[in-house]
């Protein structure tokens, strides 16, 4: 999967899930300060990126470390090279 | 007629606000009721039951929209709680507001919580899918979601009470805030009832030979209140809220008063838990009327809560020909909508307080012939130009909780 599909595919799911506006969607946006989400947006974001990504992500203890859109990117891609290597 | 609080207070209703199956707007109750419109259709995921007795229901319009309300506060509410956040909006608006005034209490409730969102949360576990449940579930199916959803939205920070009393729910909780406001508690509520449908409650009443069965091919005459021919009720779905206040806070703000609540009544049948009997019922009117200082002469008519089953409406029929005799006009709003369960108490005095303004009453739906056991009253059998100045409304509830508020227009 390519960044560019990465960020398409976790963009999509976040603005129809929490109906954001796809130019709020910028990489450097914090989820709860730009984005307005909260805790429980937080939780509900993982269970939306384990379906549209078809992966576990709640098991991994760095996604609480995940503020901004960019740092979401990263990590998923991270994941999916990792899978790759496998 | 005497001034008749027991308490210090007068207690008025300054808003009102509905979602019922005839849509968004309190005012289509009375406009589609008086036009004699049947809400009641057929309903096909009932028929695809070879077990279930009855095929209809009676449901608010599926095109509604929610969207105004902020994704933070309706991510967290189930039908039940978008139907009382649109009501309580209307019944706000109506009463002056844009927001909801400092103090105000909310008493809201509902007969269960969000059914289908359980049903789905339980397949869920079933299948040991768990980690696709969304964090929001759990605010669908506290027994208290719409209290707590509706005080989240409109940021009401005074006292709330989710009271719940099955289909009573509605009017319990306009009554508790009358006494509230009566006694000096508190100055200003919002209060009603309402309600989900989902397939589980008509089912709940089939299993008692409760639900509508006969008239599976003629919806719109499956319910029919008194009449020889009824078979239970049909269940429906909504929200019905009132904006309630001191006499001396409405005058005090030049607030437009749609009437004054004058006693309330309740208590709780223990011969049975599913119908009440003409003797409590006959009690609770009566509890009603010297909660407001008044006596069965100075009531007009009496707004039913009559829901179509055999043994229900002819006890309250004969309760109200104790308490009243046979010269008192009787009616029942549920040959309509349906049974909209906790919604039932406020959405009928919401219609009943417009035809009250309009001197124009609704007759019983579908009241063709009149039930011997339910004679001995004088039913409204067709659109009556009547000025009611005083009515009692019943709501009762599978469980035993009785009550009757009363009602006059404020001159």
């Amino acid at each position: 999967m390519t960044r560019e599909e990465i960020v398409k595919t976790v963009n999509e799911a976040l603005c129809k899930e929490f109906e954001l506006s796809p130019s709020a969607m910028k990489p450097e946006a914090n989820f709860f300060a730009d984005l307005g989400l909260d805790s429980l947006d937080a939780v509900d974001m993982v269970i939306v990126l384990e379906q549209a990504f078809k992966t576990k992500l709640r098991t991994n203890y760095e996604v609480g470390k995940i503020m901004t859109l960019n740092d979401l990117y990263d990590y998923i891609e991270n994941l999916t090279k990792e899978a790759a290597k496998k | 007629m005497p001034t008749v609080n027991p308490f210090k207070k007068r207690v008025v209703i300054t808003g009102a606000g509905a979602v019922s199956p005839y849509g968004a707007g309190s005012h289509l109750l009375a406009e589609n009721m008086l036009e004699g419109k049947s809400s009641v259709t057929f309903n096909g995921e009932l028929a695809a039951y070879p077990e279930m007795t009855s095929h209809v229901s009676s449901t608010v319009p599926n095109d509604l929209d929610f969207s105004y309300i902020p994704r933070h506060f309706r991510r967290s509410m189930s039908k039940m709680s978008l139907y009382a956040a649109a009501a309580v909006k209307e019944a706000l608006n109506k009463a002056g507001y844009e927001t909801v005034p400092e103090g105000t209490a909310l008493f809201l409730g509902s007969t269960i919580s969000s059914m289908e969102t359980w049903v789905n949360f339980s397949d869920k576990y079933k299948k040991r899918e768990l980690e696709t449940v969304k964090t929001t579930v759990v605010f669908q199916v506290m027994n208290h979601s719409p209290l707590a959803n509706v005080a989240q939205a409109f940021d009401i920070k005074g006292p709330g009470f989710g009271n719940s009393c099955a289909c009573a729910t509605g009017l319990v909780n306009i009554g508790m805030a009358y006494q509230f406001i009566a006694s000096g508690l508190i100055d200003k509520a919002l209060c009603g009832g309402t309600d989900e449908y989902h397939p589980i409650m008509t089912a709940c009443f089939a299993i008692m030979n409760a639900a509508s069965s006969r008239y599976n091919d003629a919806p719109q005459k499956a319910s029919r209140p008194f009449d020889e021919g009824r078979c239970g009720i049909v269940c429906s779905e909504g929200c019905g809220m009132l904006f309630i206040e001191s006499l001396e806070s409405a005058l005090k703000r030049n607030a437009e008063i749609y009437g004054e609540i004058l006693g309330f009544g309740t208590n709780t049948e223990t011969k049975s838990i599913s119908h009440p009997s003409t003797e409590c019922i006959t009690e609770c009117m009566k509890l009603a009327l010297k909660n407001a200082s008044l006596s069965a002469q100075d009531i007009d008519m009496i707004n039913a809560h009559a829901t179509g089953t055999a043994a229900g409406d002819a006890e309250e029929s004969k309760a109200i020909a104790a308490v009243f005799g046979s010269n008192k006009h009787v009616n029942s709003l549920k040959g309509h909508i349906g049974h909209t369960m906790a919604a039932s108490g406020s959405l009928e005095l919401i219609a009943m307080l417009d035809m009250m303004s309009k001197n124009r009453i609704a007759p019983t739906l579908n009241l063709d012939n009149i039930d011997p056991e339910c004679a001995g009253i004088k039913h409204i059998l067709q659109p009556a130009d009547l000025k009611i100045n005083a009515f009692l409304k019943n709501s009762f509830a599978l469980g035993g909780t009785n009550c009757s508020l009363i009602v006059r227009r404020y001159e």
